[in-house]
């Protein structure tokens, strides 16, 4: 893959432009967005609903962190399909069309966690220190992302019905997720397999050390690098298997 | 020294008889028992070698595997028995301006479809006037693809792909474009890869394309290889073949 680096960066900063093409604010976008929708979601919370203060930033932080997810699967889902022209007519490591594409949700992600660092800042009256492992929960995100990609975009060369399914699980997460309720109106019985879920563990994490200031927990580390490991290795198994007929399939 | 070795290629092709592309369709497939498929033979037991700096020519009707061939060479299809191996850098040109975005400027595409060719960005800051003095192309460096002509755009992709240059290129008819002085100056550049002394894969209808490029030749008829040999005499074994076919 490293001989291929300069290909990766291309095809993300082509991804990147294309997003942007014919706009007046161009990349500035990648900011305003983010912010723009905090703003919308913290208005909606804090004043229409009569929220308190800490739940409307937890909303924030969690909205920033699924949309990775959210976003970022549906696109890599379609990474091989939307390249059929770089898949039948010319040879390259097809991994690079997922990864250049996650790299690219990545990018906007971070543009987003960073619009919110500010928000933050006014709303916390500091930032705690233990943000600084924001990267390093990030890497881990990544990677995740990346296994799920391979997965999700190989089986998609042969299943169209995959996007459909898609579709619905990550609805279905999004309520199963943390974001716009809080962790105490789980019950209680459910918990332990409720806190089994990646996202719901990335949320709390983000929160702790970008909102709480306290160091995430072990346990909620261990299961997103469980996760992020298990992508990883099913998304390239099934990726190395499917791809050998990509060519004929897509 | 051979570049190319390619040894007892079989490829096959599934023809589902209904195409199945979603999980429904397969499911009911899978209840009811209908994985029925047909197998197409594209390429039997294919083997040949190429020298290093040699041009071998590949000729044969429509359907006789000529691209499944240069495909699997170009290693976009697996073959499914058989091996191949290729010594170098290879560039395939199956098709030219694959990967060009038309909402990019020109001289983004140029480094997208250079990476794509295997092209570091300094190697492409080196020969950037280059290309584009080939490609005639100088006043539009940034106009954004979609406006180009379809001459325009091949004329790029041309000028690209030529000053991408590997160790072995393989080829699919991909010439008939431009006008007249275009076309001299892209004949004048694979002549010019041959005296280099590049391995050059020529697939073509045009035989007099292949006669004047290639010693050597290769003619494959419903996936095998019927002879094999001096240009002249495989052009000639094709026309008799021809000619066969049109009196039956």
């Amino acid at each position: 893959m490293w001989q291929y680096r300069e290909l990766i960066r291309n095809l993300t900063v082509a991804d990147l432009k294309n997003r942007y093409q014919n706009t007046f604010l161009g990349f500035f976008w990648s900011l305003l967005s983010p912010l723009l929708l905090a703003g919308i979601l913290y208005f909606v919370f804090r004043n229409l609903w009569g929220r308190e203060q800490d739940f409307a930033i937890n909303i924030l932080v969690a909205v920033m962190a699924w949309q990775f997810f959210a976003t970022g699967s549906s696109s890599s889902l379609r990474a091989i399909v939307r390249n059929s022209g770089l898949v039948t007519r010319v040879y390259i490591p097809r991994q690079i069309l997922v990864l250049s594409n996650v790299l690219t949700s990545l990018i906007n992600s971070l543009f987003a966690f960073i619009a919110l660092l500010p928000i933050l800042l006014i709303l916390l009256g500091h930032l705690p220190i233990t943000v600084l492992l924001f990267p390093l929960v990030h890497v881990i995100y990544f990677s995740f992302m990346y296994g799920l990609g391979l997965l999700l975009s190989a089986l998609y060369v042969y299943f169209r019905d995959v996007d459909q399914i898609w579709q619905v699980l990550v609805r279905a997460l999004f309520f199963g997720s943390p974001i716009m309720y809080p962790l105490s109106i789980v019950p209680p019985d459910l918990l332990p397999y409720y806190l089994l879920n990646p996202i719901t563990q990335l949320i709390l994490i983000y929160r702790d050390v970008m909102v709480a200031g306290d160091l995430p927990s072990l346990y909620g580390i261990g299961i997103v690098a469980g996760f992020a490991i298990a992508a990883y290795l099913v998304g390239s198994f099934t990726f190395k298997k499917l791809e050998r007929r990509f060519a004929e399939a897509i | 020294m051979s570049a190319i070795i390619v040894d007892n290629v079989s490829k096959r092709f599934r023809i589902p008889h209904e195409k199945k592309t979603t999980v429904f369709q397969n499911v009911v497939g899978l209840i009811k028992r209908q994985f029925s498929y047909e197998e197409f033979c594209a390429l039997k037991d294919v083997s040949f070698e190429v020298k290093k700096g040699e041009a071998l020519g590949i000729i044969g009707r429509n359907g006789s595997g000529k691209s499944t061939l240069l495909k699997i060479l170009a290693r976009i299809l697996y073959p499914d028995s058989g091996s191949v191996s290729l010594d170098g850098k290879v560039a395939s040109f199956l098709q030219l301006g694959v990967g060009f975005q038309p909402e990019l400027t020109a001289r983004d595409n140029v480094y997208i479809y250079a990476s794509i060719l295997g092209v570091g960005r300094k190697q492409v800051d080196k020969m950037y006037d280059d290309i584009f003095d080939f490609a005639e192309l100088r006043r539009f460096e940034n106009m954004k693809l979609k406006n180009f002509s379809s001459g325009m755009n091949m004329r790029l992709a041309f000028a690209t792909a030529f000053h991408a240059v590997p160790d072995t290129l393989l080829i699919d008819e991909v010439f008939a474009v431009g006008d007249q002085a275009f076309r001299r100056k892209c004949h004048d550049k694979m002549t010019q890869f041959k005296a280099e002394s590049k391995t050059i894969v020529f697939v073509s209808h045009a035989l007099d394309a292949v006669k004047e490029l290639c010693q050597r030749s290769m003619l494959l008829h419903e996936g095998r290889i019927i002879t094999m040999g001096d240009t002249e005499k495989v052009i000639n074994d094709y026309l008799a073949m021809l000619q066969r076919g049109t009196k039956q």
